[in-house]
């Protein structure tokens, strides 16, 4: 049995081994006394022998002493973490697409409404001033003050 | 009513720029990292031609990849006059070398600004006191001299093609930008490497020993170095920087760009400015700087081969 | 070199860079502050801000926030006993104490008179030290560069986590980031994985906010919403009055704890990818030890107040050497700012100084004005910054990643750099949840490109490879790595025996 440390260096024993195959294939250049391949070969090596070597002490460790599972506190919130991932994610596709004002403003609305879920008109007023704000303050802090360009919308053009 | 509602089309319609041209930014792609030379010389010349467009001209660093991350977005950028491109020499070099796919073909010339002759530069730490102690010690150790250098690009060609016409053979160490040579030369890592008249100061510090420079004629500057020509190396070498914009922009823009980029390179100001960093200003239009892209390319092509670098 | 540090100073003073700098150093003092949000976090906020402006009024400021983050936890240490950065932990062992027992003002100023005379003893080290080092750094030439990251990774792997495998497997695996895309000596593709942006390679500041900002914020959310915890009461009756003179001499009387626990952060902050909250917790421990009273620990002395203070600020001045002379980042803190500098093209390294007077002597200034600064700030804000402690993160957590991910697209004026965080947010959590200390991850990833291209160099100056161990400095170097991994390993082993713990989750520096 292999518990999550162990899970995780064999994962990451199988991804070093993979990615050490595709190294095989790559051309040298006659400047370069080592190839592209060589130092990539040693590093992916080091992890998949690192990550076997915590699989193996995982599997020694609790062979030794089968350790109960954790006991339960208050669980983690794992639905809320995946939610605002979620959140995340959706912003980085809007940004291209709608434009850094629009995507900003759903996006700080969006994750503070989810974080802390408003109830009554008043809270709805506060996550809409609240992602209007930091929009706009963004907007033009960065735009107008500092010359970064931020992304405009292709669909939108704004 | 009618007449806002088509007004309100036209202004959404960004393709159809009828309209005044430039009415928003233009974004300049220079495609190394700030304070680097490149970007030095357009923060100071984009204000003077923005002058003469009436609009923006916002400097973009996109870096990476010996220049070429920053040459693929310009060359992927709408051909609409908002995006333009600072070129330099070593579009040749990657592209016949393999390391990109992008070629001085992809874009429309608009004009050449500016010219860094080279220097043959040597760590304090070496014994040569010449240009000709360098040669015989290299003649005696074929493939031993050191030279730092970014390879594949001009820093690479430059010193082989000096070995080349003087009959020597160097060993190449990769040490990519101006910077990282310029430390390895101070600690003697490396024996030789090209700089440019921006490392004035350390020469004449003793930090560095500049031992002959590439251009025509003696530099002003500089006037104890001797050009490579004086002693029998028929080498001339300057790093060649322009402006382009994306194949396909119309023309009209087109004509805007030049008629902007000629009228400052003009300005006074801008040889001195071009001055403090070793560089000089070299105008050619459209049709010039295209015929030089030209040669520059087949030259190019004839040195990778000779250095086995060329891979097309 | 006097004449230039007043220059520095002189220079400093025009409202130009004065504003950035103090305006870095309340927003690193609030950051600090804040339970939470930790320095690295601040630092990366303030990032996307420094782009658009000249680098030393970016520089100003972050070393504004790095100065002022590293007092400003402890004012939370001390009145609420929750520390505000992981380098004021050991500010709340008799910090809050001190406080409960009716002297929240003489706690507070005692931290922050201490902060304030470690980080001088850190500014003198940090102006007097940098230059000779960097001369010395010169002589480093590939072989010596690469012994050098091979120690910096071995230290921190076994420095940090609770176990020395961990912590070894997240340095490799920060290094296997910088070997997908390209090679960093022709910029050939390779691993690439058939995506083309790849090709350019994945660029270290995206990786860096993306890991510590989710690993930190989604740590955060984690708890939120079952068991919300009430706002914490503040008393605003609390009267924060002291005698300055007094508290001053307290520490001032104590000069051999004083030097001797700054030492010891200025040696922890030039040593790469540790940090402050190491600095203070050893500080901690050497002051308890060292003491005649190590039983008065834990209920309130001063000793352990200004033993942690003077420690983590101390160093801030050690972390900038490093990054001034070598080049290479003292901790997460100042990758940031080598990034920052790298945007501006500048090559930090041995010839930084000399290559950028205006801007090296600049940081030495701003390092040293803000200090005062800091205090001001603090007398000032105190009772404000209670307040503001209390901001509701579900309110300040999506303007932070608004802010992370205007820093990530701007490095490249390109949404890919976006991706990266977000990929790489998701990628920190997941080490966070399986137990992988995320510190040697990021110095992997900062140092990856430099390691390979060190070993590269050194192989075609020279094919023989004994050169790593024969030439003397290197050989050293070497040594010290494996020397520093043996170490590691019997500690690990004695604390394993002494306690078989459960294993901690160890997120920052």
């Amino acid at each position: 049995m292999l518990g999550r440390d162990g899970l995780a260096g064999l994962a990451v024993a199988a991804a070093s081994l993979v990615l050490y195959w595709l190294t095989l294939g790559l051309q040298g250049n006659p400047l370069v006394p080592i190839g592209p391949g060589f130092y990539p070969r040693l590093v992916l090596g080091l992890t998949a022998a690192l990550g076997l070597a915590l699989a193996a002490s995982d599997w020694l460790a609790r062979r030794r002493a089968p350790r109960a599972p954790a006991a339960a506190g208050s669980a983690p919130n794992y639905l809320l973490v995946a939610a605002a991932f979620g959140v995340f994610f959706a912003y980085t596709l809007a940004l291209p697409t709608l434009g850094f004002r629009v995507a900003t403003f759903a996006f700080v609305a969006a994750l503070n409404a989810l974080l802390d879920p408003p109830r009554r008109a008043r809270q709805w007023l506060r996550v809409v001033l609240l992602a209007l704000g930091a929009t706009v303050a963004a907007w033009l802090i960065f735009e107008h003050y500092l010359t970064v360009l931020l992304p405009r919308g292709r669909w939108t053009d704004f | 009513m009618r007449k806002l509602a088509a007004a309100l089309v036209v202004s959404l319609l960004p393709a159809v720029s009828f309209a005044a041209y430039p009415d928003r930014p233009i974004k300049l792609i220079v495609p190394w990292s700030a304070g680097g030379d490149t970007d030095v010389i357009y923060r100071v010349f984009a204000p003077l031609m923005q002058k003469e467009l009436g609009g923006t001209i916002v400097v973009t660093n996109v870096g990476g990849a010996s220049g070429t991350k920053g040459a693929k977005e310009a060359k992927d950028s709408p051909a609409d006059g908002y995006t333009i491109f600072a070129i330099h020499d070593s579009i040749h070099s990657t592209y016949h070398t393999g390391v990109a796919d992008v070629s001085y073909a992809d874009f429309e010339p608009l004009c050449l600004v500016s010219s860094t002759p080279s220097i043959v530069t040597a760590s304090p730490k070496t014994p040569w006191a010449d240009m000709k102690a360098l040669l015989a010690d290299a003649k005696a150790r074929p493939e031993q001299i050191t030279v730092g250098a970014t390879l594949g690009s001009t820093s690479h060609f430059f010193p082989a093609m000096v070995a080349r016409a003087a009959g020597v053979k160097f060993k190449y160490v990769s040490y990519e930008g101006t910077a990282a040579r310029m430390n390895a030369l101070l600690g003697g890592h490396i024996d030789l490497a090209e700089s440019n008249l921006t490392q004035k100061g350390k020469a004449d510090a003793g930090q560095l020993k500049f031992l002959a420079v590439a251009s025509n004629q003696r530099n002003p500057e500089i006037p104890s170095v001797p050009t490579l020509k004086e002693l029998g190396i028929d080498v001339e070498y300057a790093v060649n920087r322009g402006l382009v914009a994306p194949k396909g922009t119309p023309p009209a823009v087109l004509a805007k760009l030049r008629a902007a980029c000629g009228v400052a390179a003009k300005d006074p100001s801008i040889a001195e400015a071009f001055k403090k960093q070793g560089t000089l200003v070299r105008y050619l239009d459209e049709i010039a700087y295209g015929r030089f892209f030209k040669t520059n390319d087949d030259e190019t092509v004839e040195v990778a081969r000779e250095l086995g670098m060329l891979k097309r | 070199m006097f004449e230039l540090l007043w220059q520095g100073l002189v220079g400093l003073m025009a409202l130009k860079y004065l504003a950035p700098l103090a305006l870095g150093t309340l927003i690193g003092v609030v950051g600090g502050a804040l339970p939470g949000v930790t320095i690295t976090m601040t630092i990366i906020i303030v990032l996307p801000f420094t782009f658009g402006l000249d680098p030393l009024q970016g520089l100003a400021a972050m070393t504004g926030v790095y100065v002022g983050g590293s007092a400003g936890g402890l004012v939370t240490a001390t009145l609420l006993g929750i520390p505000g950065t992981p380098s004021s932990v050991a500010t709340t062992f008799d910090g809050f104490p001190m406080a409960r027992k009716g002297e929240p003002g003489r706690a507070m100023w005692l931290g922050v008179w201490a902060s304030f005379c470690g980080g001088m003893l850190g500014g003198l080290f940090l102006i007097f030290a940098t230059g000779p080092l960097a001369t010395f750094a010169l002589e480093f030439g590939p072989w010596e560069f690469f012994s050098l990251f091979i120690l910096a990774l071995s230290m921190v792997a076994g420095l940090v986590g609770d176990s020395l495998l961990k912590g070894l497997l997240s340095g490799a695996l920060g290094l296997v980031v910088t070997v997908l895309g390209n090679d960093p000596i022709l910029g050939a593709p390779r691993l690439t994985l058939g995506i083309e942006f790849l090709e350019g390679g994945i660029p270290f500041l995206p990786v860096l906010i993306g890991v510590f900002a989710f690993a930190q914020i989604m740590g955060d959310v984690e708890r939120m919403g079952r068991a919300r915890r009430a706002a914490q009461a503040v008393d605003r009756t609390l009267s924060l009055a002291v005698s300055h003179a007094k508290v001053l001499m307290e520490i001032l009387r104590r000069p051999f704890l004083l030097l001797w626990t700054s030492f010891i952060g200025v040696v922890i902050g030039v040593l790469p990818a540790i940090g402050g909250s190491a600095a203070n917790m050893m500080a901690y421990d050497q002051a308890k030890k060292l003491s005649r009273h190590p039983e008065r620990f834990g209920t309130g002395t001063p000793e352990g107040i200004v033993a942690s203070e003077s420690a983590n600020n101390a160093n801030v001045g050690g972390s900038l050497v490093t990054i001034m002379a070598f080049g290479i980042p003292g901790d997460a803190v100042t990758a940031v700012m080598l990034g920052a500098l790298t945007i501006h093209g500048i090559q930090s390294g041995p010839l930084f100084i000399s290559q950028h007077p205006k801007i090296a002597y600049g940081i030495f200034a701003a390092y040293l004005l803000a200090h005062p600064i800091m205090v001001l700030v603090i007398a000032l804000g105190a009772r404000w910054m209670l307040r503001i402690v209390t901001v509701p993160k579900a309110a300040l957590f999506p303007v932070v990643l608004v802010l992370c991910t205007v820093g990530a697209y701007a490095l490249g004026n390109a949404m890919s750099t976006v991706y990266v965080l977000l990929i790489f947010g998701l990628g920190g959590y997941g080490m966070v949840k399986a137990g992988i200390p995320l510190a040697p991850f990021i110095l992997g990833v900062i140092l990856g490109d430099q390691i390979e291209t060190n070993l590269v160099r050194a192989v075609m100056t020279d094919a023989d490879p004994w050169l790593f161990v024969t030439r003397p400095i290197s050989g050293m170097l070497l040594a010290a790595s494996v020397a520093s991994v043996a170490l590691a390993l019997w500690q690990h082993r004695r604390v394993r025996r002494r306690a078989p713990a459960d294993a901690g989750e160890g997120a920052d520096f």
